[in-house]
């Protein structure tokens, strides 16, 4: 134990903080941890467990500011006091009685660093559930206790920081890649993750190891847990390229490996759709009633149908635009988003010459401003899904809990706003559906950047709908979202609130003060203004103090740059054969 | 011996800086410096400057400080306890150093050491008269000499360099000693010398004269420390008299006095005793108050053990 300082005694000391007096050549810097021993005959010896959360520098013996030039001038006497205030993380025993001004104060280190961040609880009957999800300052391991990760005792991740320099998607990554291969998370292998890639293609490479990682970032990996490879079994995909008959994926930088995902009209219809492309229907009051009677009408008008196209019955051959044609049957054939959309406007706004109206039995006596609003809407989001929501070939849409691969990536960077909120939402209540009737044991986890643009705080939509049911009871179900925003501020607070892992990256200045960061200390929300890359605060449920935490360099690509060429022999035999 | 507390302080008899007026206006015996048996030690008489020089090292600077912290009666008489101290500042490799500063308890006129919690007074035999007129001065004075035996002490554990002295020199040493007088009681100048004074500017010094003191044969000079606002001042302002005993290069002394005490005087903003209360010697005074300890818990202390009168 290496002695640091003692406690002061100019100073109140509590059992809950007090100052600490650094003497000699002791070095105490915020975020150290600290072991102070107490002792009193009734209750015998006890531990004040703690972290530095101030130090400051003073001259003694000088009374005026300017005295500081003569002491430095060699023309007054003066003594540097060097203090540390620290915040008591935890007492053993449980004796809160204030310690000894003058006692010894020691850097805890090994055991008393667990002891004083509660690793020693981090375990349940089958064992440690204690995961690696960095470096402290001091360089040993900082963990988190999985269970407030997993759902048993809690659940979900929420990461602040403004983009660019938090690295909010680098840790998230990070933290997947510990989850799934540091050996904590029971049946790690049956967990499953969705990634949604919101801008570049940074998320497109993590299947390939990092040129730039160096042999000491290796090093880290090994002290951590999980191995320095790049994620092992991930599968690419992106919306198709717009226009044109193929379907290829919109992609620059990775060539190989991506497929491109989209809906077929009876998909669309089944699975019920629709309400995720009226990303504001608190705008009209009606509006939502009548998306839900329509995304009813054609969930039955799908059923039976195999698709990928539509067949509808019931639009009159007079009415037809001139691509639509007929089936054998006699029935009209829908191959395309735009074709929906016109069948729709027959449907409850009549036959486009004005005369007549539309069929009731849709329109569920819906005003017809509310009909035309509705049609307006969907007419506009055509070009935004149109080659999303397809009638001409079959359906790939992605879906995580199938196939091999454990790491799902969906590309949204290329996609308007209104086709990302409709890819989301539809993804993930399709994914909670899943979960809900007991598809799939493994647990789901879901990382989503920009929550500020999916769950605003102050307005209404269905995508906000299905992460506050993730939110609020996705823990239980094992479902698992790792969100990530600019701003907590502007978030749901119950989406933010029930994160039962807080992340911060660096803030900015105004966004630090607002309420949703008062969980952090002073001295942690100053700090989250110039924290580098590669540094997050985290703060977890068991701990009272947030934790400084270091993670390593990525080992997988972020962009197309960093990618290790593999140019082996094998390696160019399987491209080839 | 059951004592009891007469009084916590002696209000009346204390000033700032205690013992501050007795150090520098010692009463005179008629052998010391006296206008009749002046005798300059410099030709002609006018104002000396001199080029800067680096300053010695080390160079000491030594001050004590007194507390009266109670008057205590067992009936009979009255015995005052206080607290001295005295401590030295090193001035080396551009830094200003504490050295250790010695603290005492002493009780004048106690006979045998008195106990009170942590605290321990030493006995100190009163001396002089013990006339109920006097009896106060001879108490004070016993504590004043308590703190000078301390100072000397201390100073005599100093060696090589240049030692300054808050004072005038009393104390024998190997190696220079400079005393320096803040307040002028004393005139050692005829009235044709004197004029000189009031025309120092600062940075500027007297030409150095023979002060004798109980036996000592002294050099002195006057100089003139700078005090901003520079311009209008009374002639006494600013002026400090140095002396040093009567051996070795005195000239050079003299001279290193100019490159000394001005750059150390204080000033007016921060110190009410400016300019002559030198800079390291008022840090060192707030330190050796420090280390008396607090006032208030001494006096608790005492009024738990002793109770009133």
């Amino acid at each position: 134990m290496e002695r640091i300082g003692v406690v002061l005694g100019r100073r109140e000391a509590t059992p809950l903080e007090f100052w600490v007096g650094v003497e000699g050549e002791g070095l105490l810097r915020l975020d150290d941890l600290v072991v102070v021993e107490g002792f009193h005959p009734k209750v015998g010896k006890v531990r004040y467990f703690g972290m530095v959360d101030l130090v400051a520098k003073a001259h003694e013996g000088e009374r005026f500011d300017t005295d500081v030039f003569l002491a430095v001038g060699g023309k007054i006497p003066v003594s540097l006091a060097y203090v540390a205030h620290v915040s008591v993380t935890r007492i053993v025993p449980e004796e809160f009685f204030p310690p000894d001004p003058g006692s010894p104060v020691y850097l805890a280190r090994g055991e008393d660093l667990g002891l004083a961040l509660y690793y020693d609880a981090m375990k349940n009957q089958r064992g440690s559930t204690r995961l690696p999800v960095g470096f402290l300052k001091n360089g040993e391991v900082a963990y988190l206790n999985l269970e407030f990760l997993n759902g048993v005792k809690g659940g979900h991740v929420n990461i602040s920081g403004i983009s660019g320099v938090a690295a909010k998607t680098s840790y998230a990554t990070f933290l997947l890649k510990s989850l799934l291969e540091s050996g904590v998370l029971e049946e790690a292998h049956q967990a499953r993750v969705l990634l949604f890639n919101v801008k570049g293609e940074d998320l497109l490479f993590l299947d390939k190891p990092n040129l730039r990682l160096s042999e000491e970032a290796k090093e880290e990996y090994h002290r951590l847990g999980p191995p320095p490879t790049p994620f092992g079994s991930v599968r690419f995909l992106a919306p198709p390229k717009k226009g044109g008959e193929g379907i290829l994926p919109d992609v620059e930088t990775r060539l190989e490996g991506v497929k491109a995902y989209h809906w077929d009209l009876v998909q669309f219809a089944k699975k019920g759709l629709l309400p995720f492309l009226f990303t504001d229907k608190g705008a009209l009051t009606n509006l939502g009633f009548l998306v839900a009677q329509v995304t009813e009408k054609l969930r039955r008008l799908a059923e039976g149908q195999k698709g990928p196209h539509l067949l509808v019955a019931d639009w009159p051959a007079g009415e037809l635009p001139e691509e639509v044609t007929f089936d054998d049957l006699g029935r009209v054939r829908l191959k395309s988003f735009p074709d929906l959309v016109r069948y729709l406007e027959y449907k409850l706004l009549g036959p486009e010459t004005g005369e007549g109206e539309g069929d009731k039995t849709w329109t569920a006596r819906q005003a017809r401003g509310t009909l035309e609003a509705f049609i307006r809407r969907l007419r506009s989001s055509v070009e935004n899904v149109g080659h999303l929501v397809r009638g001409d070939r079959k359906g790939n849409p992605p879906d995580p809990l199938e196939g091999g691969e454990q790491v799902h990536v969906v590309d949204l960077a290329k996609l308007s706003p209104q086709a990302q909120m409709f890819v989301v939402g539809s993804l993930l209540s399709d994914l909670f559906a899943k979960k809900e009737r007991g598809q799939y044991r493994g647990r789901v986890f879901v990382v989503l950047d920009e929550l500020n643009k999916y769950a605003p705080r102050d307005e209404e939509s269905p995508i906000k709908d299905v992460l506050l049911d993730i939110a609020e009871r996705g823990r239980s179900l094992g479902v698992i979202l790792i969100g990530a925003q600019q701003t907590a501020s502007e978030v749901e607070r119950r989406v933010v609130g029930n994160a039962a892992i807080r992340v911060v990256g660096r803030l900015d200045a105004a966004e630090a003060e607002r309420p949703e960061y008062r969980y952090l200390p002073t001295s942690f929300r100053q700090r989250a203004l110039i924290l580098p890359q590669g540094m997050v605060i985290l703060h977890q449920p068991e701990i009272p103090v947030p934790l400084l935490v270091r993670f390593p360099f990525p080992a997988w690509a972020t962009k197309r740059e960093e990618v290790l060429e593999d140019n082996s022999a094998e390696a160019l035999r399987r491209e080839f054969f | 011996m059951a004592w009891r507390l007469y009084a916590l302080e002696l209000s009346h008899l204390e000033g700032p800086g205690s013992g501050e007026a007795l150090s520098g206006a010692t009463v005179w015996g008629a052998e010391e410096g006296h206008p009749a048996s002046f005798h300059p030690l410099e030709e002609p008489w006018e104002a000396r400057r001199a080029r800067p020089v680096p300053w010695p090292e080390p160079l000491y600077f030594v001050d004590g400080r007194e507390r009266v912290e109670a008057l205590i009666s067992d009936g009979r008489r009255l015995v005052l306890l206080g607290c001295v101290a005295a401590g030295a500042v090193v001035f080396a490799q551009g830094a200003m150093r504490l050295l250790e500063p010695r603290v005492r308890r002493v009780g004048v006129g106690l006979e045998e050491a008195l106990h009170l919690g942590d605290l321990v007074y030493e006995p100190l035999p009163l001396e002089g008269s013990k006339g109920p007129e006097d009896l106060l001065t001879a108490l004070q004075e016993g504590l004043r000499r308590a703190r000078a035996h301390l100072e000397e002490g201390l100073a005599g554990t100093l060696t090589g360099g240049l030692l300054v002295v808050d004072g005038p020199v009393r104390l024998r040493r190997e190696g220079p000693v400079l005393g320096y007088i803040k307040t002028h009681w004393a005139h050692y100048l005829p009235e044709d010398k004197e004029a000189l004074l009031p025309l120092l500017k600062p940075g500027e010094r007297t030409p150095m004269f023979r002060v004798r003191r109980e036996g000592q044969e002294l050099a002195s000079w006057y100089l003139r420390l700078p005090l901003p606002p520079e311009g209008v001042r009374p002639p006494e302002s600013g002026l400090l008299r140095v002396e040093t005993p009567l051996q070795g290069d005195l000239g050079a002394l003299a001279d290193l006095s100019l490159s000394l005490f001005p750059a150390l005087a204080s000033h007016p903003v921060k110190d009410p005793r400016a300019p002559q209360n030198l800079l390291p010697v008022g840090g060192l005074e707030r330190e050796l108050a420090r280390r008396m300890g607090s006032r208030e818990v001494v006096a608790r202390i005492l009024a738990r053990h002793l109770g009133g009168g």
